[in-house]
């Protein structure tokens, strides 16, 4: 399983209007609660910001891979967002973060959460598809950037 | 002619698909006496990857490897109990470390000659890194690779199986 296996556009948020990292942790898992019509929006939110409490997931050069695994969820989803400007999110290299992907998976799916992170890391590790993906200004031009 | 196929390995990762694609191969393998052999690779790469991207911590890197570790041995055991059912000996196989580059050597060392996934995705992106490790699989193999689709008709096939006693 890749990233473009899970991407959807209805799960793509852009611009994020959040400014601090708590709010658009919230407002990240709105996004999936509100398409995927799930309960549990409180169980998911504590299992990302659990996981964030143990060190930021703010990687530098602006990408951010918020993730948790837990059992209030049925598949491996995806929550992809940019903010129209980077915001503070204790990141790797003191740099503001602006490219959020966050990964919520099952407690049994651990392969396919890996796959979908590691695939993750490598499409964002081009300096060329971040700046793409910069210019990005609606969910449909991120679908085409990613599906080309 | 004999037999077009006598070593056949069937590769899980834990998904619904790859237990399909098991089953594609226990009722091959009855069909045409052919030694069966599921492998499980343990994506540790991917795990070192998300190390050293420092995507994952530590902690989380020992977790999930435990995780997959218990997957792999569950799936391996569930294969072989099918085959069982079958009369079909399976081999359990539990590697680590890239999976298609394990897949790929196991094939060759063994000299298997099919080889048999499930799940194949759609072509969502022409991207290198994009490609699952499915997809890697089928392009390296060094064999034959037949691809089972995930549908009723293999577990309606696999049920109609007489169970051995």
């Amino acid at each position: 399983m890749t990233l473009t296996d899970i991407l959807d556009r209805d799960l793509i948020k852009i611009p994020l209007e959040s400014t601090t990292k708590h709010a658009l942790l919230e407002e990240l898992v709105d996004v999936l609660v509100e398409k995927k019509r799930l309960r549990n929006r409180d169980e998911l939110l504590d299992a990302v910001i659990a996981r964030e409490s143990l060190g930021s997931t703010g990687l530098g050069e602006g990408i951010a891979i918020p993730h948790a695994k837990t059992s209030a969820i049925e598949s491996v989803s995806l929550v992809l967002g940019i903010t129209p400007d980077p915001i503070e999110f204790d990141a790797q290299d003191g740099k503001g973060s602006q490219f959020f992907f966050l990964v919520i998976a099952p407690e049994r799916e651990a392969g396919a959460y890996i796959e979908v992170l590691a695939s993750i890391a490598r499409a964002t590790a081009s300096p060329t598809f971040r700046r793409l993906l910069g210019c990005a200004r609606s969910a449909d031009e991120v679908m085409r950037l990613f599906l080309d | 002619m004999g037999e077009p196929f006598k070593s056949v390995l069937v590769y899980l990762d834990g998904t619904e698909d790859s237990v399909t694609a098991a089953m594609a191969a226990i009722a091959l393998c009855q069909r045409l006496q052919a030694s069966l052999t599921a492998i499980y690779v343990v994506n540790t790469k991917a795990l070192q990857d998300l190390v050293k991207a420092r995507i994952f911590l530590d902690i989380e890197e020992q977790e999930y490897r435990r995780d997959i570790e218990g997957d792999a041995q569950r799936y391996l055991n569930h294969v072989e109990k099918l085959g069982m059912q079958k009369g079909v000996a399976v081999t359990p196989v539990k590697a680590s470390g890239t999976v298609h580059v394990e897949v790929k050597r196991y094939l060759q060392e063994h000299r298997m000659d099919l080889l048999v996934l499930g799940g194949i995705s759609e072509i969502h992106s022409r991207r290198d890194e994009l490609l699952s490790e499915t997809d890697r699989m089928m392009r390296t193999a060094s064999c034959p690779v037949l691809v089972v689709r995930n549908n009723d008709a293999i577990w309606d096939m696999f049920e109609s199986l007489p169970d051995v006693q």
